[in-house]
């Protein structure tokens, strides 16, 4: 009775570093993907303080081109407005829709093309979305890991006893998670 | 025979100590530290590292160079995250030949002008050669700022080649009057030149002059202001931010967290790889599956898995016939167990073959790492195996293949390419080219500069135009 009281504790003991060692390592990942989301929060929110700039350098050498500026615009406003990952990644590829239109625009103006603000403005923004594609990446990496670990036996136990849950990665509904380059 | 013999033996000890006499004058004087205090003059990291290493450079002084350049504004660091950090070209002009060496470098690898600092060690570039172009650069600039020269001046090193004629030529008659035939003297004589010069060119290198020693010492000051501003945490992105006392930092060797991040000068990891495959650089860990149902033809997996299929059942029919005799096992089902685990171990790997050589499946992506490894030797001869592990973009853990040595050869670390694989015993079967590398090391990583290269260095033979 006593060895079989011993060898029952000594499992316990076993499963609770057990327990202890996995729950350590799953919160280890959910730091990385929380530290992953705020380096892409911290670049976007880099892209939208330029956007406004941006618009009224354009408005000043273009200012008839209301209709492409007003989408910039509402792009913005709603890349602001976004709380989900899948949410904001389809804002952002809109607002990126948008300021490629506008690029495309600004080819029709060579004063606002030879502007030197404008330049410092339009290649400041294309370092910025290199870098978000960059923290894209690495936070899609990190949510990638993170989903492996509470997916797979046994962490899954623990994941489901100690309210780790999934993580969305950052793309739009409907696209392909890989590295996505744009330029401008 | 004997006097020839102690008269060549007595001329090389003599010869040894005229050696030991010029080292010892030729030493650099000892450094005393000057005040702690800022930096007052503006050699280079580099030159500094060199300088205060005992005019021996270090491996941080490439990292030092890259930091320097960062600092001023030649390339940007940037953190994305707390294992990624991005170097991105800017403006560089008016940099000299090892600072335009090391932006080349991170040039050749740069994609949309971004490289992930730990690809820096990435790159087709023979490693040993560029850092020795490095280091001849930076001599270079030490020599020209007037901060050290060669160790043996022309006029030490005709008295040490002149003299080593004598006890060599009287190496040449000993030898010539002990051998019967009289014919071994000339060859011995040339050895025994050889290896004394080789002796002297040994302990040749730089030492310091007055003005470098006094250089030196105002960068050990240097250096006691420096480490009490604890570098040695601070990441190579906080250059920003610290600007050049970081890139100094790192070259007195107080900024180890910074220097880890650029592996400029260090070989690339087996196990751990850089790919720009798909557009952006990415990490990939790369593994070396165990060779028993790993990275053999499928036919010799075949003819693995039968002969242990064969061996294991031989071994355990023979245990189920001892346990039988006690009537442990029943008798009848011996012969039935020993074909049961024969069986179900030759199974394995021939299904896996089996699967891969009706399944074959093309592949597509980029090359990460090329290795040979060996796997034993039989009748003297060694046998390698020749791995290939390719990044297709969908995993970050890949497996190695391998493959044959013929079509290994021709390839090349970064290198685009189609192969026809079995996934499920590793081998590569067929494999071209879609495009070669054009992104790594293509750059004149040693001619341009052979100018600048002290002679006494010896000469550096480019071979990426080979």
């Amino acid at each position: 009775m006593i060895v079989f009281g011993g060898a029952f504790a000594v499992l316990v003991l076993l499963a609770a570093l057990l327990f202890i060692s996995i729950y350590n390592g799953l919160v280890h990942k959910r730091n990385a993907v929380e530290n992953a989301w705020a380096q892409v929060d911290v670049q976007l929110k880099r892209r939208h303080d330029l956007v406004p700039n941006l618009v009224e350098v354009v408005r000043g050498y273009a200012g008839h081109e209301r209709q492409t500026l007003t989408a910039v615009t509402a792009a913005r406003a709603q890349a602001l407005g976004a709380h989900t990952p899948a949410e904001m990644a389809s804002a952002e590829n809109a607002l990126t829709g948008a300021l490629k239109t506008l690029f495309a625009v600004t080819e029709s103006y060579p004063d606002l093309k030879a502007s030197q603000n404008f330049a410092e403005l339009q290649e400041e923004l294309a370092t910025t979305e290199n870098r978000i594609a960059y923290s894209r990446q690495y936070y899609n990496d990190a949510v990638l890991t993170y989903s492996n670990a509470i997916q797979t036996v046994p962490a899954n136990i623990v994941a489901g006893m100690s309210g780790f849950t999934a993580r969305e990665y950052f793309q739009a509904p409907g696209e392909e998670r890989g590295p996505v380059q744009v330029r401008f | 025979m004997t006097v020839w013999f102690a008269a060549s033996a007595g001329a090389a000890a003599l010869w040894a100590l005229l050696l030991l006499v010029l080292a010892i004058a030729t030493r650099t004087p000892d450094i005393t530290p000057g005040r702690p205090g800022a930096p007052v003059t503006d050699e280079p990291p580099a030159v500094v590292d060199l300088i205060t290493g005992g005019w021996r450079l270090c491996d941080e002084a490439a990292s030092a160079t890259l930091l320097d350049l960062a600092a001023r504004g030649a390339v940007r660091i940037e953190e994305v995250g707390p294992e990624l950090s991005l170097v991105r070209l800017h403006h560089a002009e008016g940099l000299n030949p090892y600072e335009q060496l090391v932006y080349d470098h991170v040039h050749s690898l740069a994609r949309d002008g971004v490289v992930a600092t730990g690809a820096l060690a990435e790159g087709s570039r023979h490693l040993g050669r560029w850092w020795k172009s490095f280091r001849k650069k930076v001599i270079a600039d030490a020599r020209q700022r007037g901060l050290s020269q060669a160790r043996w001046s022309r006029a030490h090193a005709t008295l040490l080649f002149a003299s080593a004629l004598v006890p060599a030529a009287l190496v040449a008659v000993a030898v010539t009057v002990a051998d019967p035939e009289h014919d071994g003297g000339i060859g011995a004589g040339i050895v025994a030149y050889g290896a004394l010069v080789y002796l002297a060119g040994r302990l040749n290198g730089e030492r310091g002059t007055d003005l470098g020693v006094q250089a030196a010492g105002h960068w050990l000051g240097v250096r006691e202001t420096l480490s009490n501003a604890r570098y040695a945490e601070k990441p190579a992105a906080s250059v920003t931010i610290w600007g050049r006392p970081l890139a100094y930092a790192a070259a007195l060797g107080l900024a180890p967290r910074a220097v880890r991040s650029l592996p400029v000068s260090v070989p690339a990891d087996d196990r751990r790889a850089w790919s720009d495959y798909g557009g952006m650089w990415h990490a990939v860990d790369v593994r070396y599956p165990s060779r028993l149902i790993w990275g053999r033809p499928p036919l010799h997996t075949v003819g693995r898995g039968l002969a242990a299929g064969f061996f294991a059942g031989f071994w355990t029919w023979l245990v189920l016939v001892i346990l039988s005799a006690f009537d442990l096992w029943p008798r009848g089902l011996t012969e039935p167990g020993g074909l049961a685990v024969g069986f179900a171990i030759a199974s394995v790997p021939a299904v896996r073959a089996l699967l891969d050589v009706t399944g074959q499946t093309w592949i597509e992506g980029q090359i990460v790492r090329l290795r040979r490894s060996q796997s034993g030797s039989n009748d003297n001869h060694v046998n390698d195996v020749y791995w290939c592990a390719i990044d297709e973009g969908s995993s970050r853990e890949l497996k190695a293949y391998s493959m044959a040595e013929d079509q290994w050869a021709r390839l090349s670390e970064g290198d685009l390419v189609r192969a026809r694989a079995g996934r499920r015993v590793g081998w590569i079967g067929e494999i071209e080219v879609l495009r070669s590398t054009t992104h790594r090391g293509h750059y004149a990583d040693t001619q341009d500069h052979l100018i600048d290269a002290p002679r006494n260095l010896g000469e550096v033979r480019p071979e990426w135009g080979r």
